[in-house]
């Protein structure tokens, strides 16, 4: 990705307050046609900061600029060109999948016969499209993510921030959705995705940010954090244990040993 | 492995399930805040000493020269037992059903290796003692005035209620697994709530008719009159009215109710618990059917963002017959209006009088429900805020779904009132609507993000718009029928309701981004 791209999100100085900081002072900028993964262990912020983005979560103080729309000051247009994706997939049990991606149209305004075709294609791309017509409410996890996944990707989004889009999916499940992520940032399509599957972030993400306690502490491509990260190894979960201040997987492994009752085992 | 649970396992597991029913009370009562939960046990326990107070003024003039066992007083002390009775039944029927269907460690218990027969036959037996405790705990004052008015002899009154507790259990049980057999497990749980709510009105709507019907009277209380009482009711060593001797203390009826109970509820708890396990599993294998499928190529349909948002919203509560059989219960207790109406039809200003207040009543608390269910049961609370729409237009669209829905419930009862009064449905109309826009709008300041499955303890969220909603119902409920009787009265709750609306507007919640 050229450095010169313009900036699908800018974040500058972000700060939110709970009863201690969540997100202190944080500052980010992700180019238009990235895949940029955000690490972090947990409580470190970044589910905070991508819902202060999408508008769910009002910051204390800071800016948000998406594809150089100022989010705070016109929430309205830039919900227009971003799409959210919780870690918890959230439809309506009683509407079938279809009629799902229909309410989204209608959200977004969008054109009915573009909508319609637009529906069928997710529907396929998902392997939704035998299930079309049932409701969401007999569906599996991996199943309500991808219906969500697809009403996040029905408008056209030119931002797309997923918080841990793979958890509860299957192999094959989360194929199909890494495939439909790619396929959309070779499109020119941002995509900002939080994950604990550090071997996704590794082979997907252009940049990884990691944010540890409400800070962004390293950033950069998997070459530039190897290179600032003093770890031995040489993979992405050694780097994000040296930088997060985890120390190696050996130390991680050296707490109490777990005694299993040899009669029971 | 042994198929009977050991004793300490059985204690630890009835420990466990005392341990839940508290949590889930005190749930209830205070959300789970400590000050509230004190709060909530300091003023029950204030509340509870003024029922005494509210027994001894009530009782102490029966017992001033010794009680007297007549007609009147075996009615009344009867009546009370099997009110009693049918409210406990009711509650049992919801509780039992909501045991197969909703209690989040079924999975826990049927994949354990303890006889899981075992494991809910405690757990009926603890459905059984909680529903004494809570009964016992609403009469008690009643009971210890009267022991201590009358003699200790009153206090077999608990022994009463224990015994009528059991049978709603085990009746309870019988009727659900009753319910399965024949209906499924796909349909019970929605006939399960309305067989409760039926059963729970049922005896009180059913004395008001008689009442009407025999003395034109919307009070249960002329049924216990006594010269009518003379003519229409058994002898006084009838076996109707066991349960009033039985609660003044007469041993032998005590001791067979009791006993007769205690079987029943064995036998009923011992069916259930065996049949448990089975059900259980039909009930958790129940998934979302889809009944018409829609065809493959039917086009969306263009709208604007509004009545998008509307659509769904009418969509979602129309395809959860649960949700709405909920919410619709309220109009059960427009019958005895409605009987009042038959009767009376020549009377019209009576008519409206009457009537108007119940319909506004019942119409201001069904739009609290259904408020409720559009504002804040909100499945996919994400997406809605993520959309980009005003929350002006999002909060709008919610709040005409549940009018549209409130109109098209109220619209039919407004035109059958016009028949017989058109001035007077116009006013029950404008009254109600003026309720159900005073609920929508309580909802709305108060409105809380939650599952829509959470729409039973959607009062826990917000107690102060559980009284709101209340208030604002009863203010226009009275308003209604002073205007419908010509009273200039009508001004004054006018301003009960702006008072009440003042006040939730005032101590309303601060709301965030998402909502």
């Amino acid at each position: 990705m050229p450095p010169s791209s313009p900036a699908a999100l800018d974040i500058l100085n972000l700060r939110k307050h709970f009863t201690e900081p969540a997100v202190d002072g944080l500052s980010l900028t992700v180019r238009a046609g990235e895949f940029y993964a955000l690490l972090g262990p947990n409580g470190a912020g970044k589910t905070t900061t991508l819902r202060m983005v999408a508008g769910l979560l009002e910051a204390d103080a800071g800016s948000v600029r998406i594809c150089g729309i100022d989010a705070f000051a016109e929430p309205i247009a830039a919900k227009q060109v971003l799409a959210w994706v919780p870690d918890e997939p959230m439809v309506y049990d009683k509407l079938t999948p279809l009629e799902y991606l229909e309410f989204v149209s209608g959200l977004w305004s969008m054109d009915v016969d573009f909508a319609r075709h637009k529906a069928d294609t997710l529907l396929d791309a998902f392997g939704l499209a035998p299930h079309a017509n049932e409701r969401c409410g007999g569906f599996s996890k991996g199943m309500r993510q991808k219906v969500a996944l697809a009403g996040a990707l029905i408008h056209e989004p030119r931002l797309i921030i997923l918080d841990e889009p793979l958890t509860g999916l299957d192999a094959g499940s989360a194929r199909q959705v890494k495939r439909v992520l790619t396929d959309l940032v070779a499109q020119g399509v941002t995509v900002i995705m939080t994950t604990h599957i550090l071997e996704v972030a590794e082979r997907m993400a252009d940049r990884i940010g990691i944010i540890a306690r409400g800070q962004l502490v390293a950033e950069g491509t998997l070459e530039e954090l190897r290179a600032r990260a003093s770890a031995d190894g040489n993979s992405l979960e050694d780097i994000f244990l040296e930088i997060v201040g985890g120390g190696s997987k050996g130390e991680l492994l050296t707490g109490a040993p777990l005694h299993i009752d040899e009669k029971v085992a | 492995m042994s198929q009977t649970m050991a004793l300490p396992a059985l204690m630890r597991f009835t420990r466990h399930e005392l341990r839940l029913a508290w949590r889930d009370w005190a749930w209830i009562f205070s959300g789970w805040r400590k000050t509230g939960l004190r709060r909530t046990l300091i003023g029950m326990g204030a509340f509870y000493a003024i029922l005494h107070f509210v027994a001894y003024a009530v009782l102490s003039p029966h017992f001033a020269d010794g009680f007297v066992f007549d007609q009147t007083a075996l009615a009344v002390i009867s009546v009370t037992v099997v009110l009693s009775f049918t409210m406990m039944l009711s509650q049992m029927i919801e509780s039992v059903t909501r045991a197969f269907y909703a209690r989040d460690d079924l999975d826990l218990i049927l994949s354990s290796p303890a006889p899981s027969r075992d494991l809910f036959l405690v757990r009926i037996a603890m459905m059984a003692a909680t529903n004494w405790v809570m009964s016992a705990l609403v009469i008690s004052p009643f009971l210890n005035v009267a022991a201590s008015l009358g003699g200790e002899r009153w206090l077999a009154g608990y022994l009463v209620i224990l015994a009528a507790s059991l049978t709603a259990t085990g009746s309870g049980v019988l009727m659900t697994l009753a319910l399965f057999r024949t209906a499924g497990a796909r349909r019970t749980r929605l006939y399960a709530q309305i067989l409760a709510a039926v059963v729970g009105a049922a005896f009180l709507i059913g004395m008001q008719v008689v009442a009407i019907l025999s003395f034109g009277s919307m009070s249960r209380f002329a049924l216990f009159d006594a010269d009518f009482l003379a003519v229409h009711v058994p002898a006084a060593n009838s076996i109707w009215w066991f349960p009033a001797h039985a609660v003044a203390g007469q041993a032998d009826i005590v001791v067979m109710m009791l006993g007769a109970s205690l079987a029943f509820f064995a036998a009923a708890a011992w069916c259930g618990a065996v049949q448990f396990p089975r059900i259980v599993v039909m009930a958790l294998g129940v998934s979302e059917n889809t009944p018409h499928k829609r065809a493959a190529e039917q086009p969306f349909r263009r709208r604007p963002v509004l009545g998008t948002l509307i659509h769904k919203e009418l969509k979602l509560i129309t395809r959860d017959p649960w949700l709405v059989s909920q919410t619709l219960m309220q109009v059960l207790y427009l019958i005895p209006p409605a009987v009042m109406l038959w009767i009376s039809f020549g009377e019209t200003a009576e008519i409206s009088v009457l009537v108007a207040p119940v319909v506004v009543m019942a119409v201001g608390q069904l739009a609290g429900g259904l408020a409720w269910l559009t504002i804040s049961g909100e499945d996919a609370p994400d997406l809605i805020a993520t959309a980009p729409i005003s929350a002006f237009t999002r909060l709008c669209a919610k709040a005409l779904a549940a009018l549209a829905l409130i109109a098209a419930v109220l619209l039919p009862i407004t035109v059958g009132m016009a028949v017989v009064s058109l001035a007077g449905a116009v006013v029950t109309f404008i009254g109600a609507m003026i309720a159900a826009g005073s609920a929508i709008l309580i909802q709305l300041w108060f409105r809380a993000q939650a599952k829509r499955t959470t729409f039973r303890r959607r009062q826990v969220a917000s107690k102060a718009s559980t009284f709101a909603e209340a208030g604002a119902s009863i203010a226009c409920a009275g308003g209604t029928a002073l205007v419908a009787a010509g009273s200039p009265l009508a001004l004054l709750p006018l301003a009960l309701l702006f008072i009440v609306l003042g006040i939730s507007w005032s101590i309303r919640p601060k709301h965030n981004a998402t909502n």
